[in-house]
């Protein structure tokens, strides 16, 4: 009998040319792909030629993405930019996401056929867990993102797996954002399991409920929990949107009926209510009933935990003939160029601007150091972002609140934290 | 890897608690926030916040014993300045990703070392291998064995971390074949 594998151990052995591996191992995987975000060229690039290193390992396969700065918020940002641009230019980097191009790194090339299922790539950021919704790998190395560049690879130690099964539907007006939410407080709590450290939560059970921005929102939550990896495999529906925008083969990965995890926890979530993540994480979730009626001032919707297009429309949804608190600012980011222009094109934008929203550029808008549209001292904000630790998007005694992308719109509209199902 | 490198360690220990966290507890947050990753910048504030002029005091060979969740983050400015000095890292345990950084920066380290702080004092004369794992507490004739740094880090470590080993990397395909 060949060894039983989780979906992780799966795509490490393959990726590494190997029949089977087991947690705790060292592996050097190939990458389909490599990712490198406008924030960190400069340092890789700085720190490669110091060392007389000119040439890519694999020009081919590297993905420059211009998502963290996109408008240029500082003359150091544009000089950031140019530096960029002669980086690509360098290295042979053809695929080079420059300004207004692509958009959010872990949410566009789910969306076009980059990333497929069962792919796997290396990622400067920890929000490559993103992958995890198309059912595919992507592993956050920081600064040693430039050793990938220039050898094409580095070491990986197989994480151990923890499975989650879901059990039950959402109600209509709970989003898996909200069930996000509610799985890192059950975290913290200890109630589902003590540490995801380095662990890749796998996710099972009723799953065809979720389409591809939900797994995104099911990914976000334990990343900010410290999982390196979250896998939802893919669903035939999402098997059906991979098979539209691929351009190459894919085969898509599954774990083994008798995989070995290190826990297998169960959560039902038919009675969910939805979820307000408190200031300070997003483990300090509770049911938006007991925050509601606080009042905001500030709110955003994106981010790679909920920037897709079905989020906007969700947000649009609520939005639709009615306009934001007079008080309030809502700041809108979509996740791609793809999902801009058809917001463009199905009359969303529309939408979005008729309550009174500014829309910004596609990519990681405030959630990045504030570099756009940030909140001021004794603010409070309710937004999608992927976290709500102190300063995540300008003063570290703002109060940020996360809630779903229909919450957001809701709290937007009455100027207050809201139950979206009151407007629906 | 030569065998000239030091994987055995003998000197006093120096021990912490649970959850230390980089900034403030390793290094001040202003070294993490100014983005200092040269030792000699770094080594006059390890310990700074907790115990100042720590690094007058410590000696190469020297090993630091930490509760469970050291570093509590993927931080590595503290461990540059251990490596620099020549200190060894034992932990209860560590986020994965803090001792990925410290691994990165060519610091002995181990964790994972079960109850390794109700073992030794601050003082104590310690002996630690980081190549097989045996942790060694003269002072109280106490002997344990710990996973030990992976073979196949081995040579990242030897080579000072990431940026030594790039550098040996390149220098070694740039070299005249044979």
């Amino acid at each position: 009998m060949t060894t039983q594998q989780t979906a992780v151990e799966k795509v490490l052995a393959l990726k590494s040319g190997k029949a089977s591996v087991r947690p705790g191992e060292v592996v050097h995987p190939d990458p389909d792909f490599i990712m490198i975000h406008d924030g960190v060229v400069m340092g890789a690039k700085r720190e490669l030629d110091a060392l007389g290193i000119t040439r890519l390992a694999a020009p081919d396969k590297v993905l420059m993405v211009t998502d963290h700065d996109v408008i240029y918020g500082s003359a150091r940002a544009a000089e950031r930019g140019a530096y960029n641009r002669e980086a690509a230019r360098v290295w042979g980097v053809k695929n080079f996401f420059d300004v207004g191009r692509g958009g959010h790194g872990h949410i566009f090339p789910m969306e076009c056929g980059l990333l497929l299922p069962g792919m796997f790539y290396f990622d400067n950021d920890r929000h490559a867990t993103n992958a995890g919704a198309i059912g595919a790998f992507g592993f956050r190395m920081g600064t040693e993102i430039s050793r990938v560049l220039a050898t094409g690879t580095n070491w990986v130690v197989v994480p151990k797996s923890v499975k989650l099964t879901i059990r039950g539907r959402l109600q209509p007006g709970v989003h898996a954002r909200d069930l996000g939410f509610h799985i890192a407080a059950q975290i913290e709590s200890g109630a589902l399991t003590e540490d995801l450290d380095y662990r890749v939560l796998e996710y099972a059970g009723d799953l065809d409920q979720f389409n591809l921005a939900q797994r995104a929102a099911l990914c976000s939550s334990p990343t900010e929990m410290r999982a390196y990896g979250v896998f939802v495999p893919p669903s035939e529906a999402i098997l059906a949107h991979a098979r539209a925008q691929a351009k190459i083969p894919f085969t898509p990965v599954y774990a083994d009926p008798g995989a070995r995890y290190e826990a297998q926890l169960e959560i039902d979530v038919s009675g969910l209510e939805p979820q307000i993540a408190t200031p300070g994480g997003v483990q300090n979730a509770v049911n938006l009933s007991a925050v509601a009626g606080t009042r905001v001032s500030h709110a955003f919707l994106g981010s790679c935990g909920s920037g897709m297009w079905e989020d906007m429309v969700d947000a649009c949804n609520i939005l639709k003939d009615r306009r934001i608190a007079s008080h309030l600012r809502l700041f809108v980011a979509p996740g791609s160029e793809a999902t801009m222009k058809r917001l463009a094109r199905e009359n969303l934008l529309q939408t979005f601007i008729e309550a009174g929203a500014v829309m910004l550029p596609p990519g990681c808008g405030p959630c990045n150091d504030a570099v756009i549209g940030p909140v001021h001292s004794g603010e409070a904000s309710i937004s999608t972002a992927a976290n709500n630790n102190a300063g995540r998007f300008g003063a570290r005694d703002a109060q940020l609140y996360l809630g779903s992308p229909a919450t957001v719109a809701a709290s937007a509209v009455a100027g207050e934290i809201t139950d979206p199902r009151h407007l629906q | 890897m030569s065998d000239a490198y030091q994987w055995q360690l003998a000197g006093r220990c120096y021990k912490l608690g649970h959850n230390v966290p980089h900034p403030g507890g390793v290094v001040p947050n202003r070294i993490i926030v100014g983005r200092h990753f040269d030792a000699k910048d770094i080594i006059p504030h390890l310990f700074e916040e907790t115990d100042p002029g720590f690094h007058t005091r410590c000696k190469p060979g020297d090993i630091i014993v930490t509760g469970k969740n050291f570093g509590m983050g993927p931080k590595m400015n503290g461990y540059i300045a251990m490596q620099a000095l020549g200190l060894g890292l034992v932990c209860e345990s560590m986020p994965f990703l803090a001792w990925r950084a410290a691994i990165g920066c060519g610091l002995r380290v181990m964790t994972d070392c079960v109850n390794a702080t109700e073992l030794c004092e601050t003082g104590d004369e310690l002996e630690v291998d980081f190549r097989n794992g045996f942790f060694i507490n003269h002072t109280r004739d106490i002997r344990r064995e710990y996973p030990p740094i992976p073979d196949s880090l081995l040579e990242l470590v030897e080579l000072g971390g990431n940026t030594g080993w790039l550098k040996q990397w390149h220098q070694s395909r740039n070299a005249p074949q044979p």
